[in-house]
């Protein structure tokens, strides 16, 4: 532990101190949002790492830089859509208009991924996410705390036009993660997971049979609005899709304990 | 000591944007295997809405693996399943046994057929032969396959389709079939599978009209 610390003083030293850290986060029993009905046992999620920050564009900008198969214009179209990197200046400069302590948006799934898997990681996934983003200040489990979720729930209704904060000003859960709620959202590994529903892009015949399996699946803690809207938004996404306010950090397996 | 080892961190840690996590911890074991994760662009002429922009390893039951993009050269209808699925898949299945039993042979020959299992724990390749067997499936144009996870969910995110897997270990999924053109690009995809889709199948024929083989050029 004592060489880790002293590894992280060199890395700022070297001016490096942005770079994320990971922290650890459960091994925990997760009363999931997602649970397919009332009474279903609470998911096991196992011991993860995850990044106590969002990527940031200044992190993005050095990995399209050794990775120009990312850059804007080089990515294929069926990894990002043409809004893929589209606020920065150029392919691979951010301009003066973004900042790089700023979260990176505007990046699609696939391109979220492969800067992960560089990263020596991967995307959490919905339920890591979930348990992560349970926490405030005080609780691990802050989602029945009244105040807390009206905090996030003032998030909502900030002005979408207004530049993002740069990361890092969030107060730290009791894992010491940051801004997990309140900047922007966060792509995670399944996010085509979260709601099977018809294919968007064909809808509208209610007797054709879209699904195996189960059916619909019930949405347990409905008054946790915050959520849902997570679930919803990233539901609503393409794999290469991009977004103003979506961007998303890493998590890795965890050491167990 | 101390010193070479805290170096030998830092290195790790500057190279690339690698082990930002605990380097100093032995590699834990990962639920989410990501090893088979090769989501970078192809670097040829690929077009870029191709979906053999997606470079991973397919095992087919009864062939040695294949790469995804190898299946490039020829149309291809794609879809995804579980093989303990009772109820959507087998009718995916016979749906796509009806729509190449409506082919010239000729056609039949050259449309090649992908069904990749979600189900990267049960859907061994000794359950996905049986499934083939009660499916009747003996065409070597029908590729029924696994893949690592990572693949399986980046395949299924390009094609848009969802997928979850239940507590029971059933999965609620998107009943989709895809049909991509010689090049990997989709032309066409349907969700009707209890019922014909002529529409569909039209696709299917145009497509193989449009990219029959040329005629030999004899030019010297």
């Amino acid at each position: 532990m004592k060489m880790r610390a002293w590894c992280w003083l060199l890395l700022c030293l070297a001016g490096a101190c942005a770079a994320a850290e990971r922290l650890p986060i459960g091994p925990a029993e997760l009363d999931s949002v997602l649970s397919t009905g009332a009474g279903q046992p609470p998911v096991h999620v196992n011991r993860f790492v995850l990044d106590r920050l969002p990527v940031t564009n200044g992190e993005f900008l050095l990995f399209v830089r050794t990775h120009p198969q990312w850059q804007r214009g080089h990515a294929p179209t069926l990894f990002a859509d043409d809004d893929y990197l589209s606020h920065w200046a150029g392919p691979d400069a951010l301009g003066a208009a973004t900042q790089a302590d700023q979260p990176v948006t505007r990046v699609s799934w696939f391109a979220a991924r492969a800067y992960c898997e560089a990263a020596g990681g991967r995307l959490p996934d919905w339920q890591e996410w979930e348990l992560a983003a349970a926490a405030s200040e005080h609780l691990e489990d802050a989602r029945k705390d009244p105040a807390w979720r009206e905090r996030i729930l003032d998030w909502y209704s900030q002005p979408a036009s207004k530049p993002l904060a740069r990361v890092g000003l969030g107060p730290p859960d009791t894992h010491g993660v940051q801004d997990l709620h309140g900047l922007v959202w966060e792509w995670v590994e399944d996010f085509n997971s979260l709601i099977v529903s018809g294919d968007s892009r064909n809808q509208g015949d209610p007797d054709k049979l879209k699904f195996c399996g189960a059916g619909a699946l019930s949405l347990q803690g409905r008054d946790n609005f915050a959520i849902l809207m997570r679930i919803a938004f990233l539901s609503s996404l393409e794999a290469r899709s991009s977004a103003r306010s979506l961007g998303f950090r890493c998590a890795a397996a965890g050491a167990s304990r | 000591m101390k010193w070479i080892t805290c170096a030998l961190c830092v290195s790790l840690l500057a190279v690339g944007l690698g082990g930002r996590a605990s380097a100093a911890d032995p590699p834990p074991i990962d639920h989410h295997d990501m090893s088979g994760m090769h989501n970078m662009p192809a670097l040829d002429t690929t077009p870029g809405d191709s979906l053999y922009q997606l470079d991973f390893s397919l095992e087919p039951v009864g062939n040695a693996p294949v790469r995804f993009a190898s299946l490039r050269g020829e149309p291809l209808l794609v879809t995804m399943f579980y093989s303990h699925c009772t109820s959507v898949c087998p009718l995916v299945t016979t749906q796509l046994q009806h729509m190449v039993a409506a082919l010239a042979p000729a056609d039949r020959r050259r449309l090649r057929i992908l069904m990749l299992s979600f189900d990267t724990v049960r859907d061994t390749p000794q359950a996905l032969a049986a499934f083939m067997a009660e499916h009747h499936i003996r065409d070597p144009n029908w590729l029924i396959a696994r893949a690592k996870p990572g693949d399986v969910r980046a395949l299924a995110a390009a094609l848009g389709i969802q997928y979850r897997e239940l507590p029971d270990h059933s999965f609620n999924h998107s009943a989709l079939i895809t049909l991509l053109d010689a090049q990997g690009v989709p032309r066409a995809r349907t969700q009707t599978i209890t019922a014909q889709d002529p529409e569909f199948l039209s696709s299917v024929r145009a497509l193989l009209a449009a990219e029959s083989p040329k005629p030999i050029d004899k030019t010297p």
